[in-house]
Formats: C-alpha cells, structure tokens, sequence
C-alpha cells in the first residue's frame, strides 16, 4: 500500500473536479456563442440576423480560448502545488474551499484587488506593454491547434491555417520580446539580468526545438496540423512517436491476422520488402522517441519550466524578469506562463501523440464499432441531433487530447519535482553542444530513412 | 476572408485597401520613432513593432509563409540580438548621441544617397503586373524556387551567415584574451563565450546607474 494514497485519491479528485469545469464550461460557451445563437437566428429573414450569425460563428474559437485560458491556469497552478506536495510527501494547499479546491480562485482574485505599483525609474509605458506582448501569443498562437484537437469541427475550420504549425511556433518565439521588455523597463538590474538571460536561452533552445518540428513536417509532407493530425489517425502504431508513420505497415498485418485473413504474411513482405525496409523503420523510430526527447527539453527551455528557469532564478534574482511587477500585471505573466505550458503539450500532442486519436487501433476499439454504437448513440440523440450540443466525431477526439495534454503537463511537474537546476554556462553548453548537433544528426538521418519505406501507408 | 462578405458591405472601398492604410498607419510613425528616440533601447523596440507591422502588409498580400517568416525571424531573433547587443556593448545607455563629424555626416549622407538610387530604380525599372488571383500558400512553392531558380542568391545568404558567425566567434575569442591577460584566473581555460557575456553582462546593469 501506498503511503500516502489518500493524497493521491484527493488530488485526482480534485483533477477531475476542475477539468469536468474547465471543459463544461468551454463546451457550454461555444455552444452558445457558435450554435445555440445561429439556431435561434435561423428564422429570421434579416441582413442583421445574418451578420450576427456569421460573426458569432467566427468568433467561436476566440471565445472559447478566452474563457479556456483563465480557468485552465487556475486549475494548472493549483494541481502543481497539490502534485508538488505528493511528490514531497506534503499536503499542500488543502483550506479553501472543499479540500484546497478554491485555493487558486482565492490567489486570483487576492491579485486582481492588489495595488498596481509602477517602480520609480521604470519606463511606465513599456513596463505595461511588457505583460500583455507576454500574454497576446498565447491566446493568438493556440488558435490553430484548436482544429487539430477538435477534430476538425465545423466551427474550428477557420482558424486552421495551411502554414499551421510554422505560425503556432512563430508566435510562440514572441514572448521572449515581453520578457526582455519587461525586465529592462523594471529598472532594477535583477530583472534585467533575468530578462537577458531568458533571450539568450529562448533564442539557443528554439533551434533544436524548431528543428525536431521540421523533421516532423518533413515526414509528414505538410506544415498543416489537421493534416499532421489526421495522417495519424488508427491506433498507437500509426502515431509519429513511433517511426512516424513507419509502423503503419505492421498496423495493417495485425489487422489482417485478427481478421483471420490468409495472405496476411503476404502483405507483411508488401509493406516491408527488403532489409533496407526494416532497418530504416527502426532507425525512424529511434529517431521519433529521441525528437519527442530533444522537443520536450527544447520547449521546457522555452517556457522557463525548472530545469531551465534560470531567468527567475529565485536563489540567484528574486523573482527574475517579474521581479518588479504586482497585482494584475504579475497575474498576466503568470497566467502566460502555465499558459504557455498547455500549449506546448497541446504541440506535442498533435505532432507526436497522434492529436484526438485513440491508442486503440480501429479494428480493437469498440467506440468505433457500429454495433455498439448505434444502440447507444439513440439515447444521445436529442443532444446530437436536436439541439447539436455533442458532435461524436469532436467529442471523443477532444477527450483524448485532453487525457494526453495533461499527461504532458503532469510529467513536466513530475520533471520540476525532480530535477535540480542548470547553471547558465551548462545550460549554454547542453543547448548548443549536444541538442543543436543531435538534433541536425536526426534530421539527416530521417531525411534518408524516409526514402527506404513508406509513412503512413 | 470569405466570412467577411457582410462586414464588406459597411466599410468603404476594398478591405485590402483599408488594411493597407491602417498598417501603414501603424508602421511609419513607429519607424520614425526608430530614427528619432532618444533611448536607444526604445527604438530597438520600436523595430520590432515596424517588423510586426510589415509582417501584417505580408499577410494582407496573402503571403502567409513570408509574413510568419518575417515574425519569426526579424521581428523577434534578430531585433533581440540587436537589443542584446546594445545591453552589452554601451553602459552609457542613456547618454546623448554626439553629432556626428563633417566627413562622418557627408559619408552616411553618400551611402543613404546610393541605397535611395538603387531601390528607386529597382522599383521603377521592373514591371510590377497587377493580378486579382490568388497566390497559393503553398509552402511547395517557395522551396521550389528557393532551390532551382533562385538558388544562387539562397547560397550567398548561407555564406554570408557563416562569415557573420565566424566574425561573432572571432570577436568574443578576443575579448576573451585580453580579460585573461587583465586578470588570469586558474579556470580560463574552461571558460566558454556565455559564461563570460553574462559575467560582462552583471558589470553592466551594475554601472547603468
């Protein structure tokens, strides 16, 4: 037995409690503003029925993501005080509310009501600009992602751009202007050696990090992220983390032996026909796993997560770059951060998890099995088809990528819970000297593998 | 934009065109404040907002990838390195800049001269053909033509970004060498660039004031 299996029970408790809120309460906007509103409109023969109508359509992904990120940033900070304290044997925050539940709700609104200190020196307009250059992109740069995750949907499609992936990665390299701006208009040399800090490790860590998205992509064929999404659609050996696609061949065997078909070996030497075949496949998959590595040090970095925190390096620099800040100001740079950790999960989700699809492959999934779903789909009938609250072709896709997100996110706390801090030189060293050479290594190497077998056949 | 035909109706002229202004708009007096403010951090930023303002103008001709591009690259790597650079090379960041000497200001007066002549006879000399049709966003496209038509001038610019890289390296090795002949420490040997631009860097938010 676990010694503190209690905490465990109570924390997963209080996961399940703030994300059934979270997503409920996304899910219930953007029914609203996207199908409820044009359903109720759809009546009405008038010009102005039909602006409204368009606009609330369009407007759908903005507004979900504008009441996503606040509440998603309470729950992330929450859960990596509660997840901390596991770790650490504590209890954590456990007052407000049922169990700790509105401990992070009471941080809010306790930051929202603190008074506003400008420091003497500083340079005002720029010392306001920095926190919301810092929190801009993380609202614009999820967009795209939201049609990967939502499988498409109808109302999703527009933010989805052919250039997908590039746009999410070149507003997420904003940030860091923010951060250097904030930290110079501070006036105090900590936020500005923090600030400085933060731009050199943002600029030598997006390298290697860009680069494993680009060895991605270059598997893939496209920058598209739906497309990256979809081509990895039927199981867990279909997703890029495994050989990029490699493994489909095999999928297709196992599907076929389960079916009891003969000529299943036949199609095995189909796929697979010489050795040049099948060591490509495993050195693709070696490939994979090692850029699902370098991408998740890459974006630790990028985000300032632990082991590269340096630029709030709270031994070194007080509070680093957000030294100076207080009330709402500091509360955007926060939200931003555990913001900015969603997103770079949500990436690695849809670029190497296999976005909204199911570990399962089809032929073992019982979800996608007509003969199970067809008598129970009628009994969500008059929420899919009357009134459209539940699309079966999102939702399950979207539960996925939540269940994948938040692994993600888990084990970047579980990394802050465990490993110690880099020091500025080693953090150099490490970023320039072994991820940038690895990762160009991978890139060449997957650019010739690729050639010997066939990707998501 | 398809979803805009309605909100079309209500704005005069074409959207194109009200974009165009409204970037324009923004971009030139942020330009004029890179030329004009006192602070020279200020106006590093400021590059940044004329790059965002420019990557707009991209996206309002529907170059998509040129204008993540521009993002990406200028607006944020390269005006970082050059706030970077102005952090660490001038302690007096706030004093006034001399006025420059006669054979200094007739020199820049010379080279602004020649680049004005050769962008205005590259503007004027090409045809430039107007066509309502849209360009693909193909990313297919512009490699293309990175790598068969235009891939002379492609290797030029990797040449010209070795030798920058190559002239970072040299300059900060010799920076190095005259430190350690000021003050030898036992670990020189292992001191590497980063270690000592942060070194450098605390001496100078320390003398700022």
């Amino acid at each position: 037995m676990i010694a503190n299996a209690a905490e465990i029970r109570k924390f997963t408790i209080l996961s399940w409690g703030w994300l059934t809120i979270i997503f409920g309460l996304v899910w219930a906007v953007s029914w609203l503003v996207g199908v409820a509103i044009p359903l109720l409109l759809a009546n009405v023969q008038a010009d102005w029925a039909r602006l409204v109508t368009e606009i609330c359509q369009v407007l759908t992904p903005l507004v979900a993501v504008m009441v996503f990120i606040p509440i998603n940033a309470m729950f992330m900070v929450l859960a990596e005080r509660r997840a901390l304290a596991l770790f650490t044997v504590r209890k954590g925050p456990n007052r407000v509310g049922p169990d700790g539940f509105l401990q992070t709700l009471a941080d809010a609104l306790k930051l929202l009501f603190k008074e506003d200190i400008t420091p003497r020196g500083a340079d005002a307009f720029m010392f306001t600009l920095a926190p919301i250059i810092f929190f801009a992109p993380s609202i614009f740069g999820a967009l795209p992602l939201l049609a990967a995750v939502t499988n498409n949907h109808n109302l999703f499609q527009v933010v989805n751009l052919p250039t997908g992936i590039f746009y999410v990665l070149a507003v997420s390299s904003v940030p860091v202007v923010g951060i250097v701006m904030g930290g110079w208009a501070s006036n105090n040399k900590y936020s500005l050696v923090g600030a400085l800090r933060s731009a050199a490790q943002a600029i030598s860590y997006e390298i290697p990090l860009v680069l494993s998205i680009i060895t991605v992509c270059l598997m893939a064929g496209t920058l598209d992220v739906v497309k990256i999404a979809e081509m990895q659609k039927g199981g867990l050996l279909n997703w890029n983390i495994l050989g990029g696609g490699a493994l489909s061949g095999l999928n297709k065997y196992f599907q076929a032996l389960a079916a009891g078909q003969a000529d299943a070996h036949q199609m095995l030497s189909q796929y697979y026909p010489d050795w040049g075949s099948v060591i490509a496949t495993v050195v693709l998959i070696a490939c994979t796993v090692l850029l699902v590595g370098i991408y998740l040090t890459g974006a630790c970095a990028e985000i300032n997560r632990i082991p590269f925190d340096l630029p709030e390096a709270e031994s070194e620099l007080v509070s680093g770059y957000n030294t100076e800040y207080s009330g709402i100001k500091f509360a955007i740079f926060f939200l931003a951060e555990f913001t900015n950790l969603f997103i770079v999960s949500t990436i690695a989700t849809v670029m190497f998890l296999g976005g909204g699809d199911c570990p399962l492959p089809d032929w073992l999934n019982p979800l996608t099995n007509p003969a199970v779903t067809q008598p129970v789909g009628k009994f969500f009938s008059f929420f899919t088809d009357r009134i459209h609250l539940i699309d079966p072709s999102t939702f399950f896709p979207a539960i996925w990528v939540i269940i994948k997100v938040y692994a993600l996110v888990f084990f970047a706390i579980l990394v802050r819970g465990t490993l110690p801090r880099f020091r500025i030189d080693q953090l150099m060293a490490f970023g320039w000297k072994r991820l940038v050479p690895l990762s160009l290594i991978i890139f060449v190497l997957v650019t010739f593998a690729k050639g010997a077998v066939r990707l998501h056949v | 934009m398809e979803h805009l035909d309605l909100l079309r109706a209500w704005i005069p002229g074409r959207l194109d065109d009200f974009l165009f202004y409204l970037l324009a708009v923004m971009a030139i007096p942020m330009a004029l404040g890179v030329l004009f403010d006192r602070t020279i951090i200020r106006s590093g930023f400021l590059l940044i907002g004329v790059f965002g303002s420019i990557c707009g103008l991209f996206l309002v001709l529907q170059a998509q990838f040129l204008a993540l591009a521009q993002l990406m690259i200028y607006a944020v790597g390269i005006t970082l390195v050059v706030v970077i650079a102005l952090m660490l090379t001038n302690p007096k960041l706030e004093k006034e800049a001399q006025p420059g000497t006669a054979h200094q200001q007739l020199g820049s007066f010379l080279v602004a001269g020649a680049l004005f002549f050769t962008i205005y006879c590259a503007l004027r000399s090409e045809s430039w053909p107007l066509s309502s049709e849209a360009v693909s966003p193909d990313v297919q496209t512009i490699g293309m033509a990175l790598t068969t038509t235009y891939a002379l001038p492609f290797e030029f610019a990797s040449v010209l970004l070795l030798a920058a890289l190559v002239g970072a390296i040299m300059l900060a090795k010799a920076e190095r060498a005259i430190s350690d002949k000021e003050e030898p420490s036992k670990e020189a040997g292992e001191q590497n660039q980063p270690a000592t631009l942060f070194e450098r860097d605390t001496t100078v938010s320390s003398t700022r004031r």
